[in-house]
């Protein structure tokens, strides 16, 4: 159960399985789950820590960034989150392997971003990515205006004219949201951007699928225009600050009782599986 | 040189943590201020170039969309300003992530004595703050009771006037300088007093009893003999240290195995009970253990031991970390949490942690009266709410469900349990995962932190504190993020077979984790020079018992030296290689190959007295305790509404949301459940294994107040309500696991400063015999447990007199169970209309110590009390029904009574209730308002759909059930009384108002 998936890949996995890339280490902490999450999509994920790809052979166990096609900055509590979140993240992978994730990314292959990964990507400038430019960091994460750390679930309209890979054929979601420093904030002239270019992908809506308008909790950080993720002009590469890995099982929901009552009485099958994995399973679809 | 670098939001940008203050300012001491901002400060303290410093503002610590940033004062105007950084030696960990950060953009190492110290300054604006004393004394307040802690902390303030915009606050490095040789001292014994003298003057806290056996021990003639071989002769600092730890009550539980002399008044009966820990936990769990095979290994271990599925383990615990929280909220309770962590780590050969649960008791938040605790209790919640959350949170470990209890007993000394849950493999390369052991020639490896002066004595430590350089070490802050790399490090490790033995460093620290890990090997040779500091100048016994958090003592065969420090570099985690376990039977202790401790192992085993004590035993209605004499209320709406909005029942939602309670991606059951999403369930479960349908369920459960009148009711009805809330989830009888955290006023009799110390020693004893009892009753082996004595404070008065509060006796019990197919989970929401509403028990006449007399400020007589012979059928029959799949919802009836509990499961569903209280089970109940507000433990709120209400009914024939009602469309409870006239008529949104009144702002 708790073998090592960089040592011995999956055995379940089928052949043409794309294979992932899960980022560990230094204080990340939702590789388990995230990894799981692609596995039900069908990929072949790995676990890597940071320092497989930016020390290799000195510590005996080199991975290169371009044996994989679906890279996945996780989420977690990076470097103690000191300095801002995904801050420390972003230096260590800018400073060491940059320009391996530039090709990575200009070679076609898709890159996710998940609460502290994504905080990461648009801190690295991969997000919001105009027009192939991954350098630039025009965005940012900030502190909520809530004053504080906070875990909720959230309803998320999907823009249905984002070229996102990643939530195609989603109209809208449920996920849960657990951040200190997740309000998306930037110039007023970059949203307008990324608002006529399509690259918001998810924003925070309320039970109808209306969208929150700044209200509180609907959106839980103060994200301007509601918006919970981008992604860059191509919509291979996409950040969000809620965690669709943590909606990998239809209990994971939190009124999963209820609709099981429902099922129940209405004689009808359980669901099993958790509505985010469809977000990586768009992804693994992708290279079919 | 030394370069101070400022960074903040750009001016445009709300600063929340700016605002966080300002409204606390507003909400604690009334000071309305315009606005706060935030600056922080970092100063670096190494030899770097003007381009260094420059390109790491750009590079790394200033965000260009968000943030400015300058080496120069950044403050804008304002009217006063605050700055804050900690005391020397004060664990900094955004400090230490900057040098991590620099070191790698410029691929240097900092230097010994290289530093970043990180800190903050506050600029307010408001017109309150006249530049005058009264705005310096406004000023300072914030800057004591809000924003900083002196033990840990040191503050400026700066009126606008004083300021200089090119200084700012100039540059502040609290570096630690300790111009001190190590040094080892041998210390005279000549005598006993001698020692016992000694143990004052250094603090050792010997028990007296002890001095004659450990004198006499370095008198015999062959143990001089030996000594002096190596050199040593009267017995040196570093082992009376190592002897002292060894001996102290928190490592050796001498409260627990000590001798009790129980005398009834009452019955004028006397017994000796000799040994609670043996008699009434190790016996009933060794007895449960034969019947239950899935209790794996308990009583030895860091943590218990029980099985999840035929190839994982699960793994729990629970520690209390009161004292420390008590005097530093935020850094005792995070290093709480943290260190708790390390149990399960250091269990078997390693298990990965996978939830934490929390239990506070405090005195109340809004507390007005005379009393100055060092913290006020509402800070002091705030801190320890903060102190676990970063905890947790950083851990990656989901903090799913706890409980916080007011009182105004805790004023004196508040109780912060923390609890860990890990899963690891049966086996690990082949061996069993759950046993462990040293052999001689195995290296000792210490992982993970360095070691300083933190956790050393804290009376010695506080003397030192306000000089301006010494270490402020006995007050720590858990460093999460080091801990979680330790923690991903050792896992690898574990899983290619590297481990042999682990354990934490906690109390006691290597003195404690070496000497307990030598007597598997049967001795070890310890090479203190070797430990890594985090700086020089510590005496060698210091080094040896210091407490520096996230550290782990691991043994590995020297054939794999290699390959674990490989893995260390990976993880980017500190080993040292310290020493070697022998064969010797002594604990050899040496520096730079001098001998400083030369100690048989077997000292401690043997030879020490027992500690003893006086209990006395006086039945309630012998102390005066009487049922009040009180006539039903008229208005029962109003006495619900307020029920509802009393602090120990009203929502603490504003705590639930600060945890993540779904990292790990295996939330089953969350703590919070219902339409809104804001009403505690009973119990949470989780799916610790992604590609199973197994659940592991967990609850906790504490009835403080119960003691009040007899302990041993309190401790059953505890226990009975931990099974409860996991029945409720849809837990099993088969399956209970327990653990046991008793935290306890003193009980040793001192006729000035404990008076009532027998008493309390007797309620000890019966709290120990209702656990035997009910452990028994139940089948729940207990999987780990803890205790911790001495919750008292001394506190000052209004006029410098000093008043002695006492904590209420508390027993915090944790109970777990494992659920075949979490999909058959409940949760305690009312589902669908036209459901009927049952109630399952007998309510009886026992208001003592409940939430419906403390309202009036009475304390009863009638206890509620725990009848196994009547519950037992009960549960089982629940039981089934779960795993039939014939309920809707499931909550217990707890503290509070049914009132408050129909209330609940009202609001949660969003759905109204009709209640008849004619059809409640009752004995020797007449009265309206004791059938709402009873405390009667064993009792169940059920909703069941029309269809299944045949079935239901028969499986529960001959057992106390009544049909009391339905679950209606209306949003509305409600409740017909006895007579049949509706006593009460109230709105959900009414409910939920008043049941979110005290805390839902916050």
């Amino acid at each position: 159960m708790e073998k090592d998936k960089d040592i011995s890949p999956s055995t379940f996995s089928i052949r043409s399985a794309p294979k992932a890339l899960v980022l560990t280490g230094f204080g990340l902490n939702c590789d388990w789950e995230t990894t799981h999450a692609l596995e039900l999509a069908g990929a072949e994920a790995h676990r890597v820590h940071i320092n497989q790809l930016v020390m290799g052979e000195e510590i005996g166990a080199r991975a290169r960034l371009e044996d994989y096609q679906i890279f996945a900055f996780i989420g977690g509590f990076s470097w103690g989150d000191d300095h801002g979140a995904g801050v420390i993240f972003a230096s260590k992978l800018l400073y060491n392997i940059g320009e391996d994730i530039l090709r990575f990314i200009e070679e076609g292959n898709l890159v996710i971003g998940i609460c502290n990964g994504f905080q990461a990507m648009v801190n690295v400038g991969l997000l919001p990515g105009f027009d192939g430019d991954y350098r630039s960091r025009t965005v940012a994460l900030i502190g909520n205006d809530c004053g504080s750390f906070r875990d909720q679930w959230v309803h998320l309209k999907v823009e249905t004219g984002s070229p996102c890979v990643f939530t195609r054929g989603l109209e809208h979601l449920e996920l849960p949201v657990r951040h200190g420093e997740g309000k998306f904030y930037a110039e007023e002239s970059v949203i307008k951007d990324l608002e006529e270019k399509h690259q918001v992908v998810v924003r925070y809506a309320d039970s109808d699928g209306n969208l929150a308008n700044g209200s509180y909790p609907e959106n839980p950080n103060g994200s301007m225009n509601d918006i919970a993720g981008v992604c860059d002009s191509t919509g291979r590469v996409f950040g969000l600050m809620p965690h669709p890995e943590a909606y990998n099982h239809w209990t994971n929901h939190p009124n999963w009782t209820l609709f099981k009552e429902r099922y129940r009485r209405g004689g009808e099958p359980y669901p099993q599986e958790g509505y985010g994995i469809q977000i990586f399973r768009n992804a693994v679809d992708y290279f079919k | 040189m030394v370069a101070r670098l400022e960074i903040t939001l750009k001016p445009e940008l709300f600063d929340a943590e700016g605002e966080a203050i300002r409204r606390k300012a507003r909400d604690y001491f009334n000071i309305q201020l315009d606005e706060v901002r935030t600056i922080h400060v970092l100063t670096i303290d190494a030899q770097l170039s003007q381009e260094q410093l420059e390109s790491a503002r750009l590079q790394i610590f200033t965000n260009p969309v968000s943030q400015i940033s300058s080496f120069k004062p950044l403050a804008p105007p304002f009217d006063w300003a605050i700055w804050i950084g900690f005391r020397p030696g004060v664990r900094d960990n955004p400090g230490s992530t900057a040098v991590e950060a620099m070191e790698d953009l410029f691929k240097i190492r900092f230097q010994p004595g290289e530093s970043v110290y990180t800190s903050r300054l506050y600029l307010l604006k408001g017109k309150i703050l006249g530049r005058d004393k009264r705005g310096y004394r406004l000023v300072e307040r914030i800057a004591k009771e809000l924003l900083a802690n002196d033990l840990i902390q040191q503050w400026r303030t700066y009126s606008a006037e004083e300021w200089n915009p090119q200084e700012g606050i100039g540059i502040i490095v609290p570096k630690v300088r300790l111009a001190h040789e190590p040094t080892v001292s041998t210390l005279p014994i000549s005598s006993d007093e001698e020692l016992q003298a000694l143990s004052q003057e250094r603090n050792l806290a010997l028990h007296p009893n002890d001095v004659p056996v450990i004198r006499s021990y370095f008198l015999r003639p062959e143990v001089r003999a030996a000594r002096s071989e190596v050199g040593l002769s009267d017995p040196t600092d570093v082992e009376l240290e190592y002897i002292s730890q060894a001996r102290s009550d928190h490592c050796n539980h001498n409260t627990f195995q000590g001798k009790f002399y129980y005398r009834d008044l009452g019955t004028g009966e006397t017994e000796v009970v000799d040994n609670i820990f043996k008699t009434c936990i190790q016996a009933p769990t060794l007895e449960l253990k034969e019947r239950k095979g899935w209790v794996v290994s308990v009583l030895w271990d860091n943590a218990g031991v029980a099985s999840f599925d035929q190839d994982t383990y699960y793994v729990i615990t629970g520690e209390t970390h009161n004292s420390p929280s008590n005097m530093e909220a935020y850094g005792g309770a995070l290093t709480g949490i943290v260190g708790v962590y390390r149990d399960p780590m250091g269990t078997g050969k390693g298990s990965r942690l996978i939830a934490g649960t929390y239990g506070y008791c405090v005195g109340y938040r809004d507390y007005r009266g005379p009393l100055k605790p060092h913290l006020h209790p509402r800070r002091l919640l705030d801190g320890v709410i903060e102190g676990v959350r970063d905890g947790g949170n950083k851990s990656g470990i989901p903090t799913p469900y706890g409980q916080v209890f007011f009182d105004h007993g805790y004023m004196g000394k508040c109780l912060v349990f923390v609890t860990a849950l890990g899963i690891m493999p049966a086996t690990v390369s082949g061996t069993p995962s759950e046993k462990k052991t040293t052999t001689a020639g195995d290296l000792i490896i210490m992982c993970g932190g360095r070691v300083g002066k933190d956790g050393i004595h804290g009376v010695t430590a506080s003397s030192e504190i306000y000089s301006e350089d010494t270490p402020a070490g006995h007050v720590q802050i858990g460093d999460p993020y080091t801990q979680k790399k330790m923690h991903d490090f050792l896992l690898e490790a574990r899983d290619r077979g590297l481990i042999a033995f682990i354990t934490d460093n906690g109390g006691g620290g290597l003195s404690s984790s070496i000497g307990e890990s030598a007597r598997f090997s049967k001795g070890a040779l310890v090479e203190l020079d070797k430990v890594p500091l985090k700086y020089e100048g510590l005496d060698l016994w210091e080094i040896w018992v210091s407490e520096s958090q996230e550290r782990m003592t691991v043994a590995i065969k020297p054939e794999d030296l290699k390959r674990f420090m490989q893995l260390s570099e990976k993880h980017e985690v500190e080993s040292t290689v310290i020493g070697q376990y022998t064969d010797s039977g002594r604990l050899h202790i040496a520096y730079h190959g001098e001998t400083c401790a030369y100690v048989d192992l077997a000292l401690l085993e043997s030879g020490f007295p027992q500690w003893e004590f006086e209990a006395e035993w006086v039945e309630p209605e012998h102390r005066g305790l009487r049922e009040p004499v009180l006539s039903p209320p008229d208005n029962q709406r109003r006495i619900l509404l307020t029920m509802l909005s009393r602090p120990n029942i009203a929502s603490k939602e504003w705590i639930v949301r600060q945890y993540d309670h779904e990292v790990q991606g295996t939330s089953v059951v969350k703590h919070l459940v219902g339409a809104e999403r804001d009403v505690p369930n009973d119990g949470v479960v989780l799916r610790p294994r992604l590609e199973s349908l197994r659940g592991l369920a967990t609850a906790q459960a504490l009835n403080p107040t119960y003691s009040r009148i007899d302990a041993y009711h309190m401790t059953a009805c505890t226990i009975d309500e931990t099974v409860r809330r996991l029945l409720a989830v849809g837990g099993s009888l088969e399956h209970l696991g327990g653990v046991d955290n008793f935290c306890w006023p003193n009980i040793q009799y001192d006729p000035e400063s404990n008076p009532d110390g027998k008493l309390k020693a007797a309620q000890l004893v019966r709290a120990n015999w209702a656990l035997r009892d009910y452990c028994l009753g139940f089948g729940i082996p207990l999987l780990s447990g803890k205790d911790s004595m001495y919750v008292d404070g001394n506190l000052e008065g209004d006029f410098g007199e000093r008043h002695k509060v006492s904590g209420l006796e508390t027993l915090q019990f944790t109970g777990t169970s494992v659920i075949e197919d979490v999909q058959r989970c409940l949760t305690m929401e009312a589902k669908v209309p036209g459901d009927f509403l049952y109630v399952l028990g007998v309510t009886r006449n026992e208001l003592a110590g409940s939430e419906y007399y403390d309202l009036y400020g009475y304390t009863g007589l009638n206890v509620p009390q725990v009848k196994l012979e009547e519950v037992l059928p009960l549960y089982q029959t629940l039981e089934q029904s779960t795993r039939g799949e014939i309920l809707a919802s499931v909550h217990g009836i707890y503290r509070g009574g049914l009132g408050v509990h129909l209330a609940l499961v009202a609001m949660a569903g969003g759905l109204g209730l009709e209640v008849e209280l004619a059809k409640v089970p009752a004995e020797g109940v007449k009265r309206d308002d004791i059938l709402l507000y009873s405390e009667s433990a064993g009792r169940f709120i059920v909703t069941v759909a029309p269809e299944d209400r045949a079935e239901f009914e028969e499986k529960f024939k001959g057992l106390p059930w009544g049909c009391v009602g339905m679950v209606t469309e209306n949003k509305k409870l409600t409740i017909r009384g006895l007579e049949g006239k509706v006593l009460l008529n109230v709105g959900l949104r009414q409910l939920k108002t008043a049941w979110k009144k005290p805390f839902g702002k916050l």
